[in-house]
């Protein structure tokens, strides 16, 4: 893929309202299994369960490398979508807190931009299983705009 | 005794992160273990690709990668029958890895309490003074001998000789 077919897709998804689109471009995002919609307020990103996603095979539970990787690529999509920018931005840090463990069935995440700077973005964002109000993590990462 | 038993961990717990759930997916190796000390070697791969455009790998890998590092080493502090759940994970992105090289990951516990664990870990390619990202992990210790390491190896242990299908029955509850 070249810079501008990225572009051309980046816009025709924001057109659309459809954030699946610029998930759809990012090979990571299938290998994990992520999805988002937009709900007409803001954007939600699901994970549902999978083998390849598990960490502890005995409770189970879902692995937090990949708790942490779908939050950091939940909040690079909300960049992408929500801001106008052309190119992927790059992740400068990423800080995770887990608090509660990770059951073996779909993970709902939201982002929120805290701040949009001329060069950084601070984005938070939270995951949680069966109720919004009991997170069982949460991240704030910077990007460095393109 | 105690590195007798470590001896036989070892090779359990490389099975065990190799072999099963998201490691499996992932496809790393673990190259050294020892107590409090863990390195590990991850092959470029397309399908973890973040950016379709430079081919440069997505972050959220260096977080797994690193999570798994970390949490291996803090596994093998542990004397007694327990589990290590995250409890917070930060990391700094120095510069993005470069595509179709290796990335080589190292952890180290650098301080271990009775109830947390303090571990920093690197990911490089080339030159490991000259890190791609840098982190640290703080673990829990929580002992709870039904779902303790050597109750999941076991049981994985026993998976791998009857080549039993695992997950399929374990969600839903």
């Amino acid at each position: 893929m070249i810079d501008q077919d990225l572009k051309l897709n980046l816009m025709s998804a924001r057109q659309q309202l459809s954030p699946q689109k610029i998930l759809d471009l990012i090979p990571y995002s299938s290998f994990i299994g992520a999805q988002a919609k937009f709900d007409g307020s803001e954007v939600i990103y699901w994970l549902d369960r999978r083998p390849s996603n598990i960490g502890n095979p005995s409770l189970p539970a879902i692995h937090g490398g990949v708790i942490g990787g779908f939050l950091e690529l939940s909040a690079s999509i909300e960049i992408l979508y929500s801001l106008d920018v052309a190119s992927i931005p790059k992740v400068v840090d990423f800080s995770l807190d887990y608090l509660r463990p990770g059951r073996y069935k779909t993970i709902y995440a939201a982002c929120t931009v805290l701040r949009q700077g001329k060069n950084l973005v601070n984005v938070a964002a939270t995951a949680w299983q069966d109720d919004a109000s009991e997170p069982i993590a949460t991240a704030r990462c910077h990007f460095l705009l393109p | 005794m105690v590195n007798l038993k470590f001896a036989i961990f070892k090779p359990m717990l490389k099975l065990a992160m190799e072999r099963t759930g998201h490691g499996a997916a992932l496809g790393f190796e673990l190259t050294k273990i020892g107590r409090g000390e863990v390195e590990m070697t991850f092959p470029y791969k397309l399908e973890v690709v973040g950016n379709p455009v430079t081919g440069v790998i997505h972050g959220g890998v260096i977080v797994s990668l690193l999570d798994t590092c970390c949490g291996c080493a803090a596994i093998t502090t542990l004397t007694r029958s327990a589990v290590t759940p995250t409890m917070d994970l930060r990391l700094d992105y120095m510069h993005p890895a470069e595509p179709n090289k290796p990335i080589y990951v190292a952890a180290k516990v650098y301080r271990d309490t009775s109830n947390v664990v303090f571990c920093r870990g690197s990911a490089w390619q080339d030159d490991q003074e000259n890190p791609i990202a840098h982190c640290v992990a703080t673990f829990m210790k929580v002992e709870t001998p039904s779902i303790s390491f050597g109750n999941i190896v076991r049981r994985n242990f026993r998976r791998f000789i009857l080549g039993k299908k695992v997950y399929e029955q374990a969600g839903d509850k």
